[in-house]
C-alpha cells in the first residue's frame, strides 16, 4: 500500500545516511552489545541462586528479557526518533510543513525518523530469545503465530502510549518531564509483570503498558498464553491506539484553532 | 461561479491569548487563576485574486499577513467569515488542495537537516506521489533556475543561509503547485540573494502562471515582484489596488528636487513654492500638493533661471507612503 | 575560597529553583530502577523459602532503599555535561577564568541533592513500608554511614570526571562512558549486594573502586556489615578518593595542554 511506500523511503533516506559513518555504526553497536550482555549477565546472577523466578525458569527469562529487547529496540528504530522530532517541530513551528502534505499527518509525524542502528537492538533481541527457547518449549505454528501476534500488538501499545503522552506538547510544548515517565518505566519491562507490588504492576499494565507489550509475547512463545489473553491483548491495543489517535486528532484541531 | 483562485469574504480570526508561561509548574498555576486577552489579529477582510496575479501583502509585524496566509493555507480555522482557493475550503485540508498549493516559510524549513536536498526531493516525489518522468523534468528546471547543481548533493547543514532559501524554495515547488503562498522569504538574506530570489520568483510566475502571495516588509520584495499590494494593518486591509495608485491614493503629494548652483542651496528661501523636506549637498527637496505640483515647478524653473541646475519631480518613496498608512496618517496637501 | 563557594552556592540556588518541578520528577522516576531489582530479589527469595545467603526479603528492602538514598546523594551526571562542553567548544572562555570549572560543578551537585532530598525521603518510607524493610542500623553505623557516603560521592564524582576528561582526547566519550557506567552497574552494587556476587565477581568487586562509591555506604546504612568491618571499608574508600584525586589531577592537565595546544 501506499503508507508501505513511504515507509520504506523513509527508511531508506536514513539508512544511506548513517552508513557513512561506519566507525559510530560499528561503535553503536559495540556498546549495545556491552550494555545487552551485561543485562544478561544480571539475569544469571539472579539466576545463580534459584532456578525460578515466579514461575519463570532461566529460559523463559531470558526469552522475556529477549522480547524487551525486541520491543525497546522498535521504540528506539522509529518511535522516539520520531517523537523527539515531533517536540521539536511544535517548539519550532515547522509542524506546519506535516500538516500541509497530502498524507496523514499522524503518519508522517509519528513514524518518519529512523535510526536503522536499533535494528540491531531488534536482532539481538531475537538472538536472546532464540537462546532461551530450547530451553522452554518446542517451537510450533501456535507459539510463533502468537508470539508475532502478540509482538505486534506490544509495539502498538508502546505507539499508543508514546503518541498519547507527545499529544501534550500541543499545550505545554516542552514535555521531557512527561517524557521521563516513559524512560523509567520501560526498564521495568525487563523482568516479568508479575513480581512487582501491586501498583506497579498495575501501571504497567494499563496506564504504562510496556510490562504488558514485553511480558506477553514471551508467554506466547513459550507455550503459556491462552488464547483469551491473547484476545484480551490484540482488543486491548486496537483500543489504545484508536483512543490515543483520537486524542492526538484533538490536540491538532486546538493547534489549529479548529476546536475554538 | 467565479474565476477567481482565491476568494476571501469577511475572514476573521481571533486569538484568545492566555499568557502563561512554558512548563508543567506555570501551567498548574494557571489552572487556578488565568490571565485572557482577545487578539483581534485579522479583524474582516475582504479581497479575490485571479489565476497568474502575483499579490504582495504589505503591513508591520503583527498585521495579521501571516495569520491571513494561514488561514488560506489551511492551517488554521477562521473565527468567521469564508474563504475559498482553488474553490476548495483551505481548512478542510483535503489532499486535492494540499497537491495543488504550497506554503514556504523564510527562515524556516521543511527540509532534514542531516540529509542531502535531493534525498528530500525523493521523499517529497513519494509523499506528492510525482510520477518519475514528471519528477525529473521538474526538479531539472528548478536546479537550472536556482543555480542548484552544487546545492542538492550536500546535507542541508552544509548550506549557507542563501543556498537553503533556494533549496527549500526547489523543495516548496517540487510538485509544481498552481498557487504558493510564501511567507517573508527573503527574510535574512543578503541583498544580492534577496535580488537571486525575486528574479526566480517572477521567472517562475512567468513560466508556470502559478497565482502567487506573498508577504513582506522589505518593500523591494513587493515592488519587484508585485503589480498588486494588499495593505494589512492592524488585521483590516486598508489598500487593494495597483502598486502604483497606491502612493497617489495614500500620499497625494509629490517631491521636488531643485538642484541648485554655488552652494545656494542652503539659504535660498523656497517657501512659496512648498514645503521644504531636506537640503542638502546643493539640493533641496519641497513636498508640493500633486495637483498643483506642475505648475509650481514651472514657476521654480522660471524664477529661480541659472540658478538650477537640475530639477525633478518624483512621487514620494513607497517606504515613506507605507510609514505613513501605518502611522495612520492620511498626508494630505503640503500648503 | 569559602568566598567563592558561598558565592557559587548562591547563584547555583537561584538556578536550581527554576528546575525545581524538573528535579524532583526526574529524582521521583529514578526510584524506579532499584525497585525492579529488589522486586526480582524478592522474588528469588521467595522462590528460595525466604532468604539468599544473609539475605531475607526484608534485609533486600532495607538494602535497595538505601541504595536509593546513597545512589542520590552519591552520583552527578556532570561529566556529560563537561563532554558536551568540551565538544561544543564551551569549555575555553571557563578555562580562561580564575576558577577550576569542577567548583562550579561541586556546587551544582550539592545544590540538587539538597533539593531533593525531601521528597527523596517521602518516596522511600513509602517503599520501605511495602516492602516491610529490616534495617540493622545501629547509631555507631549511622555515624559511620556520614563519612562513607562523602567518600562514596567523591569517588563517583571524581571517577566521572576522569571518564569526562577524555573528552580532551576523542569525540567518542559516550562508548568509554557506557563501559564506565555498565561497570558501575555491576560492582557498584545496583543488580545484587556485593555479597551476593557469585563466583568471580565477588574478589573482583572487592577489588575495584565501584563497589566503594554506592554499595559499601548502602551496607553501612543498612546494616549489613559490623562496626569494625564498616571501618576497614571506610578506610580502603579514603584510599581509592586519593588515587582517583591524583589521576584527575595528572589527567585534567596533561588533557588542557593538549586540547588547548591544539587551538580550541
Amino acid at each position: 500500500m501506499r503508507y508501505l511506500r513511504l515507509l520504506a523511503v523513509f527508511f531508506r533516506t536514513e539508512l544511506a545516511y548513517e552508513l557513512e559513518y561506519r566507525t559510530n555504526l560499528a561503535l553503536e553497536i559495540l556498546q549495545m552489545v556491552v550494555i545487552i550482555t551485561t543485562s544478561v549477565g544480571a539475569v544469571l546472577v539472579l539466576f545463580n541462586y534459584t532456578t525460578v523466578l515466579n514461575g519463570w525458569d532461566l529460559g523463559a527469562m531470558l526469552v522475556l528479557l529477549g522480547c524487551f529487547y525486541l520491543v525497546q529496540g522498535f521504540g528506539e528504530l522509529v518511535l522516539q526518533p520520531s517523537f523527539e522530532k515531533f517536540m521539536e517541530h511544535v517548539r519550532l513551528g515547522t509542524l506546519d510543513f506535516a500538516l500541509l502534505k497530502p498524507a496523514s499527518a499522524q503518519f508522517l509525524v509519528t513514524l518518519r525518523h529512523f535510526q536503522v542502528v536499533q535494528l540491531a537492538q531488534m536482532g539481538f533481541g531475537a538472538v536472546i530469545v532464540i537462546a532461551g527457547l530450547p530451553r522452554v518449549s518446542t517451537l510450533g505454528p501456535a507459539e510463533a503465530g502468537g508470539f508475532a501476534l502478540a509482538l505486534v500488538c506490544g509495539f502498538t501499545l508502546i505507539y499508543a502510549l508514546l503518541l498519547a503522552l507527545s499529544t501534550f506538547a500541543f499545550w505545554f510544548v516542552r514535555i521531557d518531564n512527561l517524557m521521563a515517565i516513559y524512560w523509567s518505566f520501560l526498564d521495568a519491562g525487563r523482568f516479568p509483570v508479575d513480581i512487582y507490588p501491586g501498583w506497579l504492576r498495575v501501571t504497567l499494565s494499563t496506564a504504562v503498558p510496556i510490562g504488558v507489550a514485553v511480558t506477553v509475547p514471551a508467554q506466547a512463545i513459550s507455550g503459556r498464553l491462552d488464547l483469551i489473553g491473547l484476545a484480551v491483548l490484540v482488543g486491548g491495543s486496537a483500543a489504545a491506539f484508536v483512543l490515543s489517535s483520537w486524542f492526538w486528532r484533538i490536540g491538532l484541531r486546538s493547534y489549529t484553532g479548529a476546536s475554538a | 461561479m467565479s474565476e477567481a483562485v482565491v476568494e476571501v469574504r469577511d475572514l476573521r480570526k481571533t486569538f484568545r491569548v492566555t499568557e502563561r508561561e512554558e512548563g508543567l509548574a506555570a501551567t498548574l498555576r494557571s489552572f487556578v487563576r488565568r490571565r485572557r486577552r482577545d487578539v483581534n489579529a485579522v479583524a474582516g477582510i475582504t479581497f479575490q485574486i485571479e489565476p497568474g496575479e502575483v499579490v504582495g501583502f504589505l503591513g508591520p509585524n503583527g498585521a495579521g499577513k501571516t495569520t491571513t496566509l494561514k488561514m488560506l493555507s489551511g492551517l488554521l480555522h477562521p473565527t468567521a467569515g469564508e474563504a475559498r482557493v482553488l474553490d476548495y475550503v483551505p481548512w478542510r485540508r483535503e489532499n486535492a488542495y494540499l497537491k495543488s498549493m504550497t506554503l514556504l516559510m523564510g527562515n524556516r524549513t521543511q527540509l532534514v537537516w542531516d540529509i542531502p536536498a535531493a534525498d528530500s526531493f525523493r521523499v517529497l516525489q513519494e509523499i506528492y506521489r510525482i510520477p518519475e518522468e514528471q519528477f525529473r523534468r521538474t526538479v531539472g528546471e528548478l536546479t537550472d533556475l536556482l543555480e542548484l547543481a552544487d546545492l542538492v548533493r550536500k546535507p542541508v547543514r552544509n548550506l549557507s543561509l542563501g543556498e537553503r532559501m533556494k533549496v527549500e524554495f526547489a523543495a516548496g515547488l517540487i510538485h509544481s503547485p498552481r498557487v504558493a503562498f510564501l511567507d517573508e522569504p527573503t527574510i535574512g538574506l543578503d541583498i544580492s540573494m534577496q535580488a537571486r530570489i525575486r528574479r526566480f520568483v517572477a521567472e517562475y510566475n512567468r513560466r508556470t502562471g502559478a497565482t502567487i502571495l506573498l508577504t513582506s516588509h522589505y518593500m523591494d520584495d513587493v515592488v519587484a515582484l508585485c503589480k498588486r499590494v494588499i495593505v494589512i494593518h492592524r488585521g483590516q486591509l486598508l489598500y487593494d489596488g495597483p502598486l502604483a495608485d497606491l502612493a497617489e491614493r495614500m500620499a497625494p503629494y509629490k517631491i521636488i528636487t531643485a538642484t541648485l548652483h554655488d552652494g545656494m542651496a542652503s539659504t535660498v528661501d523656497l517657501d512659496a513654492y512648498g514645503t521644504v523636506v531636506s537640503r542638502e549637498e546643493g539640493r533641496v527637496m519641497l513636498r508640493v500638493d500633486r495637483h498643483v505640483a506642475p505648475e509650481r515647478t514651472a514657476r521654480l524653473v522660471n524664477d529661480l533661471g541659472d540658478r538650477l541646475a537640475d530639477i525633478s519631480v518624483e512621487d514620494p518613496p513607497i517606504e515613506e507612503v507605507i510609514d505613513r498608512v501605518f502611522s495612520g496618517e492620511r498626508v494630505g496637501a503640503a500648503t | 575560597m569559602i568566598d567563592i563557594y558561598r558565592a557559587l552556592f548562591v547563584g547555583q540556588i537561584q538556578a536550581a529553583s527554576q528546575y525545581r518541578v524538573q528535579s524532583v520528577l526526574w529524582m521521583l522516576f529514578s526510584v524506579i530502577r532499584p525497585v525492579i531489582f529488589l522486586a526480582a530479589w524478592v522474588a528469588v527469595a521467595n522462590a528460595q523459602g525466604g532468604r539468599v545467603g544473609s539475605y531475607d526479603v526484608r534485609d533486600f528492602a532495607a538494602y535497595y532503599v538505601a541504595l536509593s538514598l546513597v545512589s542520590n546523594l552519591a552520583t552527578s551526571w556532570n561529566a556529560y555535561d563537561f563532554e558536551f562542553e568540551v565538544r561544543m567548544g564551551r569549555l575555553s572562555p571557563k578555562l580562561l577564568r580564575p576558577l577550576h570549572p569542577i567548583h562550579y560543578a561541586v556546587v551544582e551537585n550539592i545544590v540538587w541533592k539538597m533539593t531533593t532530598i525531601i521528597p527523596l525521603l517521602i518516596v522511600l518510607a513509602f517503599v520501605a513500608v511495602t516492602f516491610d524493610a529490616r534495617f540493622r542500623t545501629t547509631p555507631t553505623h549511622l555515624v559511620l554511614f556520614v563519612p562513607s557516603v562523602i567518600l562514596g560521592g567523591s569517588l563517583a564524582f571524581l571517577g566521572g570526571w576522569v571518564i569526562a576528561t577524555s573528552a580532551f582526547w576523542t569525540t567518542r566519550v559516550h562508548a568509554v562512558s557506557t563501559l564506565w557506567d555498565r561497570a558501575v552497574f555491576i560492582f557498584a552494587g545496583q543488580i545484587a549486594p556485593l555479597a551476593l556476587l557469585p563466583g568471580a565477581l565477588q574478589p573482583i568487586a572487592l577489588v575495584l573502586p565501584f563497589g566503594y562509591m554506592l554499595g559499601v555506604p548502602a551496607e553501612i546504612l543498612q546494616g549489613a556489615v559490623d562496626v569494625p568491618t564498616a571501618m576497614v571499608l571506610i578506610a580502603v574508600q579514603a584510599v581509592w578518593v586519593a588515587i582517583f584525586y591524583a589521576l584527575l589531577q595528572v589527567v585534567w592537565r596533561v588533557g588542557v595542554r593538549q586540547y588547548t595546544g591544539v587551538g580550541a
